[in-house]
């Protein structure tokens, strides 16, 4: 992602391991051990089509992708990705991930009822928003003690109000 | 090796190492007595604690499988999880955010204020706030509260900026940064707040009490706790004569025991401790224990608790700082002219990312979602927390076919929403709403609420048997020997953050079991 002046350096808690690296090109599905090549860019264009940030890379996306996989080997688990899936491909001649926008939208609201949707778009808000690089594009700090909290750091350094009174 | 033998009849033993549970286990050490404390999950420390909001929910919390059924939206967005605490040493204070507020005298007799309201089953508490103040008292002094003791408030963040001029430009008054129990400035031991903004996840810095940090250690420092953690409580057995004897559990290694009480003392939060009662169904109690006017799990309370998240013009940054630093008091007093019985606190809240994302709004995704989770950093929160309305149909049940790893039924949860909780919800949300939009909001998500946290009233107290399930000391009235430290006995929610209240009833409750002795 292009670093820009308005970058926020997030952190992730020294603790916890770093974002998984994913390829770029077309054979990153080989990380996947549950999920088929063809299955995955379904689930990476309906994790695009829920959370569209157009200035964020597919990487974001593809490690959701990859956590569904993680997911699927519980065998539970693995039907409703694949009944996500399965749905998705009853709706349209084309393959999920070639259609335009509009329809994807179309077609996952028809199956928003569904618990293989539930299942997929709960999941997917929860891991792809515990993303480093995603919270540095949109301003959110991440771990903090570490770094001594805020304190000292801006905790209160909101200007664009008038100043607070003293006796509170 | 445990300190107490398993067949030692002369200790207490409580369930739970909770605000309630771990408070209680100290108190009573401290007065001399031998206590086993069965924790069902880890002994976590600072070390452990990561400053991530999954990490640490996954580390933190209960997980296991739970039931929802009934007309709040909790039911559909967390259908296995309606009601959220912690599995872990010192309990769900591992967690919480600190906020510190008493229950006003009007609170504690909520029936004879509001007079009838048809479909909640009602009660006063069976004591007034007189005889609680002392307890509130100790309680403060012991968790370091701000702006009691002479101990300064927590100063204010970015996100009580927002919050501040919004409701004084609305008139409000009664606006502050709150009482919390986190350290502004050094103080017994811990140390002052770096407003890191992790105290929900652990608190690593350590400047908030818990029991983790403060109840257990000097519990264990005299000798006479025996602490057991990943020991899941299964079933309470009684004597011949009817009195609370033992609690068979499940030890870290799977091994089944049973440990002998001279007392026992439940503190499993609102879930667990009627299913415990439930399950312990023998003989002598066939409904379950302390079940005999069947009001065991029922009334179940969880607060009208929302948040509303607005995004402005310039950068808020709220996850600096400690995240609930506020408060608003204006209507905390119950006032027949809103419409509506009883009152209700607005606070601070604040999430980091990864948890605004998930609990903005469950389900919501698309263009606009997208939109609102880009402005992250321009985005504030503010939250009220009120009181709901006991209903006997609002309860914990156990599962006729489910059972969970340990043989135990699993819990449902019921709840309908009761006329007057949707009343005060609407009020606040418009309040929350009108607040930021004077304080300039370009925009205001009114969310839904969250999985339950203020689990409270399940096993409520009573002044008469007929009416709950514990006496005035939180002893069951009908099985002596068994009492309940957890939210579960409030008698009424009240408005206000609980876990202050629960300390306070434990410590309470610590000096009458001490006086009566274990026997």
């Amino acid at each position: 992602m292009p670093q820009t002046e308005n970058m926020t350096i997030a952190h992730k808690d020294p603790k916890l391991p770093p974002p998984l690296e994913v390829p770029e090109g077309p054979g990153w599905t080989a990380l996947l051990q549950n999920i088929g090549a063809a299955q995955a860019e379904v689930l990476c264009a309906a994790v695009r089509t829920f959370y569209p940030h157009d200035a964020i890379p597919e990487a974001c996306y593809r490690r959701v992708v990859y956590q569904l996989d993680q997911a699927a080997r519980a065998a539970a688990a693995a039907a409703l990705v694949r009944g996500f899936c399965g749905r998705l491909a009853e709706l349209s001649a084309l393959p999920f991930f070639e259609l335009a926008e509009t329809y994807r939208v179309q077609a996952l609201k028809q199956i928003e009822t569904t618990p293989e949707f539930f299942f997929v778009q709960r999941l997917s808000v929860r891991y792809f928003y515990d993303d480093v690089e995603l919270w540095s594009a949109f301003g959110y700090e991440g771990a903090s003690v570490h770094l001594g909290g805020y304190v000292q750091r801006g905790f209160d350094d909101l200007d664009w109000l008038p100043p607070l009174p003293s006796d509170l | 090796m445990p300190l107490y033998d398993f067949d030692d009849d002369d200790v207490v033993v409580v369930i739970g190492s909770g605000a309630g549970g771990g408070t209680l286990a100290n108190e009573l050490c401290q007065g001399g007595l031998k206590v086993v404390l069965l924790e069902a999950g880890k002994h976590l420390t600072v070390d452990d604690f990561v400053n991530d909001d999954w990490a640490a929910y996954d580390m933190l919390s209960w997980l296991e499988k739970r039931t929802a059924s009934g007309t709040w939206r909790v039911a559909r967005d967390y259908p296995n999880a309606p009601s959220w605490h912690c599995k872990v040493v010192g309990g769900t204070t591992t967690h919480w955010s600190g906020c510190t507020y008493r229950l006003t005298e009007d609170e504690m007799r909520a029936r004879s204020l509001f007079g009838e309201i048809p479909g909640t089953s009602l009660i006063d508490w069976p004591f007034k706030l007189d005889d609680l103040t002392p307890y509130y008292e100790k309680a403060e002094r012991k968790m370091g509260v701000t702006r009691t003791n002479g101990l300064p408030p927590l100063p204010a963040n970015n996100n009580f900026k927002v919050m501040y001029w919004g409701a004084k430009r609305l008139g409000l008054q009664q606006i502050s940064t709150g009482s919390h129990a986190i350290n502004a400035v050094p103080y017994d031991g811990r140390p002052a707040s770096i407003q890191d903004g992790f105290t929900t996840s652990g608190d690593k810095h350590g400047a908030r009490w818990s029991t983790l940090n403060v109840e257990i250690p000097r519990a264990l420092a005299t000798g006479r706790l025996d602490l057991r953690p990943e020991s899941r409580a299964v079933k309470i057995e009684h004597s011949a004569d009817g009195k609370a004897n033992a609690v068979v559990y499940v030890d870290a290694h799977g091994v089944t025991r049973r440990q002998a009480a001279a007392i026992v003392v439940l503190a499993g939060n609102c879930a667990e401790s009627p299913r415990l009662l439930l399950h312990s169904a023998s003989g002598k109690y066939p409904d379950g224990l302390a079940n005999g006017f069947g009001h065991v799990g029922r009334h179940y309370l969880r607060h009208v608790i929302q948040t509303v998240w607005s995004i402005f013009e310039q950068t808020v940054n709220m996850h600096r700082g400690e995240l609930m630093g506020g408060v608003i008091k204006d209507f905390v007093a119950h006032d027949p002219q809103r419409g509506f019985a009883g009152g209700y606190y607005i606070e601070l809240n604040a999430m980091g990312m990864p948890a605004t994302a998930a609990l903005v709004d469950p389900g919501w995704w698309g263009r606009d979602f997208a939109g609102v989770m880009e402005q992250y950093s321009k985005m504030s929160g503010i939250f009220m927390t009120g009181e709901d309305m006991p209903q006997p149909g609002n309860r914990v049940t156990l599962s006729a076919s489910e059972v969970d790893a340990f043989g135990v039924p699993v819990a449902n949860i019921h709840y309908d929403e009761h006329p007057n909780d949707l009343l005060m919800r609407n009020h606040g949300y418009n309040t929350l709403t009108a607040i930021h939009k004077a304080a300039g909001a370009k925009r205001s998500i009114q969310a839904p609420a969250y999985a339950a946290s203020h689990n409270l009233g399940s096993n409520r107290m009573s002044a008469k048997p007929q009416d709950g399930v514990l006496d005035r000391h939180g002893e069951a009235h009908e099985v002596k020997n068994l009492f309940i430290a957890d939210g579960s006995a409030f008698a009424t929610g009240g408005a206000c953050n609980p876990t202050l209240t629960i300390v306070a009833l434990a410590i309470r409750q610590a000096e009458y079991i001490s006086k009566r002795g274990a026997a």
